[in-house]
């Protein structure tokens, strides 16, 4: 087994399950919403990044012919597409799945079960458009690897994991410093005692599921680059997206970047075990998170969690 | 003098639930007013009705002389926001803490509204004169403060904002009496020119002779003396 080789793909993982684990954390405590529609957003925004690359590809050649520019151009005009795609599906679903029953009884199962049927119904509408086909997007990266201390590492590998802790590192800090960020995380912590302070919940749901959106979209297009588009290309992100968040302890963002590096290892460590191999991954993440939870209920946020209730 | 709240044959209560019956309760500009009653008879809900953190089945509410509640049958909490843009504070039961903000972004959360946000430095200055232990605090995570530099956090949350209305809800709960004397202390030092406070307590030596007037709370109605309520 290739260790350092293991530890590169299971960082890679990690970023792309981080991205979706994050966003469903954020909107759960936050906006009180387990948001199944993820993997629909996910998909939703690998088909809009293909289109709109498909489209700028010819106008892309014409402008700059083969050179540096015209794959700067491209990865560019992918990856805004796919993340302003994922934004605006991450609007329709606080149009659909927000709005009408934030404020009617048992608001989180009616959320999940209105989340669940955008997620079924969009697959279905992908399926019905564009069929069963897989598409490839451009590789925004390039092809090919470079070593670090031998190594050997592809280039989207290291552009998914820098990509993504650039991102997640901006999205932090923006929570951190910004007066809507401030915003986000007073309803993270006490909604009560947001609303009290004057905070409208309506108001600050809508840049939460953006901004969520967004985050699926790019962890879209940085998974597109090692596998292909597809209408249930969702399914699995969101699986683990959602069992990350658990795991980190539903709500807690620290919780859920250390909860995607955990099962990006043992994603990339069972993979590689001769014994073991690929078919053993979800079985042995599922049990590794049981396990986690029967021990400590409140995930890996509990143990990160500096202050008290 | 012009009345800042005014309550007239108020219901409310939880689900098919009565707790409030046809409350009629005005307070004026410039009033402290101190609500008192036993646990469980309606203090809270009432101050959670004004602040539609609990629906109401009948009745007005009106803040400033403006509407603000309508008898139609929303979500608790759609409204409360507004309310706060409208000129309300409210210090809930047990404080509304986050825990995971520093005192600093605490007491920012009670200027988000308005303009208030513009002139935070300003009102944090004047909130950590009326609690000088939150000064040395500053950057401490709330979640790591006392049960009393909670309660300075939460009641300085509240009065960040230029309100014209004060609800505060139990201040000396579950305080020490050296410690829950100088957040009520606190309170009373603020000016009373352009607002009206009410404090619910069930400690009426506390509030005994600093308040306007006091009015006694007993099973979801209003009793005009403090006699009635079972507290002395």
């Amino acid at each position: 087994m290739d260790i350092l080789g293991t530890i590169i793909h299971g960082l890679n993982l990690a970023a792309i399950y981080g991205l979706m684990a994050i966003g469903i954390s954020i909107l759960w405590s936050s906006v009180g919403m387990i948001n199944m529609a993820h993997g629909a957003t996910f998909a939703v925004s690998g088909y809009a990044a293909w289109i709109v690359a498909g489209a700028a590809k010819p106008l892309i050649a014409a402008a700059f012919g083969k050179t540096l520019m015209a794959k700067l151009a491209m990865a560019g005009v992918t990856v805004g597409a796919g993340t302003l795609a994922g934004a605006l599906f991450g609007a329709i679903i606080y149009l659909l799945a927000f709005l009408p029953i934030h404020d009617k009884p048992n608001f989180a199962v009616r959320s999940l079960i209105v989340t669940l049927a955008i997620n079924l119904a969009t697959v279905q509408i992908l399926l019905w458009f564009f069929g069963p086909r897989q598409r490839g997007l451009p590789k925004l990266f390039g092809f090919g690897k470079f070593e670090i201390l031998g190594v050997p590492i592809r280039y989207d590998q290291a552009g998914a994991i820098l990509s993504t802790a650039i991102i997640l590192g901006l999205v932090l800090f923006w929570l951190r410093v910004s007066r809507k960020g401030l915003e986000i995380r007073a309803m993270m912590q006490n909604p009560e005692g947001a609303v009290l302070s004057g905070i409208s919940v309506r108001w600050t749901a809508l840049p939460v599921t953006m901004l969520t959106g967004a985050l699926a979209g790019l962890a879209a297009i940085l998974l597109s680059q090692t596998i292909f588009v597809s209408p249930t290309a969702g399914a699995l992100p969101l699986i683990k997206g959602l069992t990350i968040a658990l795991l980190g302890g539903l709500g807690s963002v620290p919780g859920a970047v250390a909860g995607a590096v955990v099962i990006g290892f043992l994603e990339a460590t069972v993979g590689a075990l001769p014994f073991l191999g690929q078919r053993y991954v979800l079985f042995a993440q599922f049990l590794f998170i049981i396990t986690v939870l029967i021990i400590r209920p409140r995930g890996l946020g509990g143990l990160l969690d500096e202050t008290r209730e | 003098m012009p009345e800042v709240l005014s309550i007239t044959g108020l219901t409310a209560g939880y689900g098919p639930l009565r707790v409030l019956h046809e409350i009629d309760f005005n307070v004026e500009e410039g009033e402290r007013v101190g609500l008192v009653g036993l646990n469980g008879h309606g203090k809270t809900t009432l101050f959670r009705a004004v602040s539609h953190l609990v629906g109401w089945q009948s009745g007005s509410i009106k803040l400033n002389g403006e509407e603000i509640g309508g008898t139609r049958s929303l979500g608790p909490g759609r409204r409360t926001s507004g309310i706060v843009r409208k000129g309300l504070a409210m210090t809930p039961q047990g404080d509304a803490i986050f825990p995971g903000l520093t005192v600093r972004q605490h007491l920012d959360c009670g200027a988000y509204s308005r303009l208030a946000w513009r002139e935070r430095r300003r009102r944090r200055d004047t909130v950590m004169d009326i609690f000088p232990p939150l000064r040395k605090l500053e950057d401490a995570l709330v979640g790591k403060l006392s049960g009393g530099e909670r309660r300075m956090v939460s009641v300085g949350r509240a009065l960040m904002v230029e309100a014209s209305l004060y609800l505060v809800d139990e201040p000396s709960l579950g305080l020490a009496p050296k410690i829950s004397a100088s957040v009520i202390e606190a309170l009373f030092s603020l000016p009373t020119e352009g607002r009206a406070m009410v404090i619910a307590e069930q400690n009426v030596a506390l509030l005994t002779g600093r308040v306007d007037r006091m009015i006694g709370m007993h099973a979801g109605r209003l009793r005009g003396d403090v006699g009635h309520v079972g507290l002395e």
